[in-house]
């Protein structure tokens, strides 16, 4: 018996190592047969380039034509994978989903009650489970508005807000919400009800900036022209006055800091107002962040303009895109705080487009955990 | 059987080493990219109702409801409809899904999750580029840079994210240009303010196999393939500066030229000419193999907003927001012009079958236009009752259409 299985096994073994060879010497690469587990590791951590691609590309059809390969494998594989690498996995689960996913309904629970397998894996799960059982996706959602992937958590407090709750109800599902667009909507429901947020508090934006421009950006010349104010900032010595550009009355005056506070509930620094509408020109905005410890944390800027971000020095985001579009969260870049006085400094770059929707100059950052929720500086 | 008749020539065109840019559009024939076959948006010898959809939902064999939202079209390869759809949490689950010819029963679905930027303006989503396929496998490209390529079983081939390579390429309004294959080349159009390029990938694998820089300026057109005069297939791509063609193969640049094209709606060719909407709508001469085409003739009249121009017979139609105008394709003349009723904005590019235009509105409704010799006449109003802004696609007798948020077959009943 041992020995019929052992033959059946070394046969089987043939067969993986004859597709793993005739897949290789149609792609022109050499490849040594490996066992579906070693396959799947490949895939873990894939990064996004022409030779990763061509050995995810062998490894894929040998995992597609392979018969030991499990769903719950390709899913748990997931979890630490490169986000390319993740894309390569779900595709496999979506293909072994197909052909034996209805019968593992067991073992899909399981796996999406894990709350430390990869968000991402257990979403695709979740909605496997609950496409033809609404009962089951109210019972489940019912406990996932805390859940730590973010699009199922996204989803229950969508559900649930939709629910009409009332506001007890309503401000713990605002504690729990992450997503921008979802916290303004639930802010939004509650000064219906009568209950006001501080939505500034809520998000964590930075209202308290000192401004100075406007410099030359004739003809979107200079978004990386480092004018001496950016120099100044950087080397931690700044002066009260620089040289401006040339504004609309032909004279070149002295460019100074002023003091500005966001007066909206979404942090906006309106630049255009303060600079006359001003084109062609750059303003940079600087502030400081007093955090209670040293901690990793994210900037989340919103910005219609090209713009640049430094923290404590160090260039940590630029964006040359201009009015395109404006939003909450909408550029954001994970950081590490340090003890105390954080400098920050923006770069906000207007360009000359005549068109009535492209006159906006402004932006909003403020300082988040990895999840979206506000860090406020000592004593906020 | 999985390829069925009417595949046939698409394997056999594949088996030459021939592009779906060559395929002719016929009663049977595949509908395998934006605009059909040769980007053509015409299938002559359909015979569509006229008059479908509405309260009696008359004519509509079937709608199927999709996940999440589209505004991109559905393609045509055998007995399976596809089309792409994005969900979720900032649209972020990317689907590309087969529907079944016969019944809009689901076939298949893949999926994955969007690795570039998911900002898109609201009328708008992530699934914006209609896929590709070249009768193996199919090619599905997101506003994400996100693209993934199946075989006609759904498992996938490879998967690139374009984003993850190049992290600057996208705007927050939404990226739309739909992606072509061209001897066994892959071809996306990513242009920008960022990291704006044109690239080729290898069908095979995903590799890329050229990329060029491309104006930083947002556009939204889509590249589209032509045949010279010698045979030689080369790779038309327009954007708000510049007018080019390359190589499939190398991405090399055959020709160049200096003209300011619009970047919402994309060229076409026919009749050995390129039409571009360009000042108007300009029109160059293709027939001599490998010289920069000369210009035959431009018409401010002939301007297009959004929709992708298209020729039946000796006219070539453009529409100007609410206004049909058809002119003579040797010479520009403006034949006539029709004002479209009840077309508020309209986005879908329109397709021809027998002599009718059918055009899709943003609000769900269709207008049929039987195309005359002196006028165009609106013969009938539909409603879907669901917003349309990609192109719908023809297969022999049958027109599909998707819609935002669902996939329907429109044919006699």
């Amino acid at each position: 018996m041992f020995a019929v299985q052992s033959i059946h096994s070394s046969i089987a073994k043939l067969k993986q190592t004859a597709l793993a060879l005739s897949i290789g010497l149609g792609m022109g690469v050499t490849l040594q047969a490996e066992s579906s587990p070693e396959l799947i590791k490949q895939l873990q951590s894939l990064k996004s380039n022409d030779a990763s691609n061509q050995i995810a590309t062998d490894t894929i059809k040998q995992l597609n034509a392979a018969n030991d390969v499990t769903l719950i494998q390709s899913l748990t594989a997931m979890k630490g994978a490169t986000p390319v690498g993740r894309n390569w996995l779900m595709g496999l689960a979506n293909s072994l989903y197909r052909k034996s996913g209805k019968s593992q309904t067991a073992e899909l629970n399981k796996f999406l009650s894990d709350a430390t397998q990869d968000g991402e894996a257990r979403y695709t799960v979740f909605k496997w489970l609950t496409a033809s059982n609404a009962e089951l996706r109210k019972t489940l959602l019912d406990g996932m508005k805390q859940d730590p992937s973010p699009e199922l958590r996204y989803l229950a407090i969508s559900e649930a807000v939709q629910a009409k709750p009332d506001t007890k109800e309503l401000l713990s599902l605002l504690d729990s919400a992450r997503h921008a667009e979802q916290v303004v909507s639930i802010i939004g429901v509650l000064k219906e009800k009568g209950t006001v947020v501080d939505q500034v508090k809520q998000f964590g934006f930075l209202t308290e900036w000192k401004l100075i421009g406007p410099f030359d950006n004739v003809g979107t010349v200079n978004f990386d022209k480092v004018f001496p104010v950016e120099a100044d900032w950087i080397n931690g010595k700044v002066k009260d006055e620089y040289e401006s550009k040339l504004v609309a009355d032909g004279k070149n005056v002295n460019a100074k800091w002023i003091n500005e506070s966001a007066k909206s509930e979404d942090g906006t620094i309106d630049i255009a107002a303060l600079y006359s509408n001003e084109k062609g020109c750059i303003v940079y905005a600087a502030t400081e962040f007093d955090s209670e410890k040293e901690q990793d944390a994210e900037l989340r800027l919103g910005c219609i303009n090209g713009n640049k971000t430094w923290l404590n020095g160090k260039l940590v985001m630029s964006n040359e895109v201009y009015h395109t579009d404006m939003k909450i969260d909408q550029y954001t870049e994970p950081v590490r705080l340090k003890a105390g006085k954080n400098q920050i400094l923006v770069k906000i770059s207007q360009n000359e487009q005549k068109e009535q929707w492209a006159q906006r100059f402004a932006f909003q950052l403020r300082v988040s955990d990895s999840t979206g929720k506000a860090i406020l500086a000592k004593g906020k | 059987m999985r390829f069925k008749l009417r595949n046939t020539f698409a394997r056999c065109a594949l088996a030459f080493g021939f592009a779906p840019a060559v395929f002719t559009s016929s009663l049977q024939a595949d509908w395998p990219q934006f605009r059909g076959p040769n980007a053509g948006s015409v299938s002559l010898d359909s015979k569509l109702p006229t008059k479908f959809g509405g309260e009696s939902n008359a004519n509509v064999a079937w709608q199927t409801k999709l996940p999440g939202r589209s505004v991109g079209g559905a393609i045509v390869i055998g007995d399976q409809v596809i089309t792409t759809s994005s969900s979720g949490m900032d649209q972020r689950r990317l689907h590309l899904i087969s529907v079944n010819d016969k019944d809009g029963s689901i076939r298949w679905q893949q999926e994955f999750v969007a690795r570039g930027r998911t900002n898109c303006h609201p009328t708008s989503a992530i699934a914006a580029p209609t896929p590709v396929s070249d009768g193996k496998y199919v090619y599905a490209f997101y506003s994400s840079n996100d693209l993934a390529c199946v075989d006609l079983d759904g498992n996938l081939v490879w998967y690139r994210s374009l984003s993850t390579d190049f992290p600057k390429a996208g705007n927050d309004v939404g990226m739309s240009s739909s992606p072509i294959v061209v001897d066994g080349v892959c071809i996306v159009q990513v242009e920008c303010q960022g990291d704006s390029f044109a690239a080729g990938l290898s069908c095979q694998d995903g590799r890329i196999l050229w990329r060029t820089d491309r104006p930083k300026q947002s556009n939204w057109a889509s590249p589209v393939a032509i045949k010279l005069p010698g045979g030689e297939q080369v790779v038309v791509m327009q954007s708000s500066q510049d007018l080019l063609a390359v190589s499939p193969k190398t991405g090399k640049t055959v020709w160049t030229m200096d003209v300011k094209c619009s970047s919402i709606p994309s060229a076409m060719a026919a009749e050995s000419r390129l039409f571009v909407p360009a000042a108007g709508l300009t029109v160059f001469d293709l027939s001599s193999a490998g010289a920069v085409p000369s210009k035959l003739w431009d018409n401010n009249k002939l301007a297009a907003n959004a929709c992708s121009p298209l020729v039946v017979g000796k006219r070539v139609y453009t529409i100007s927001r609410t206004v049909l105008a058809s002119a003579d394709l040797f010479s520009g003349e403006l034949k006539w012009q029709a004002r479209l009723p009840d077309a508020k904005s309209i986005w879908s590019s329109p397709v021809v079958a027998g002599n009718n235009l059918y055009i899709f509105t943003e609000d769900g409704k269709c207008l049929v236009v039987n195309l005359g010799d002196e006028k165009g006449e609106v013969v009938e109003t539909n409603d879907l009752g669901e917003s349309v802004l990609g192109s719908p696609a023809i297969s022999g007798n049958a027109l599909y259409v998707r819609g935002v948020s669902s996939l329907w077959k429109i044919a006699e009943k």
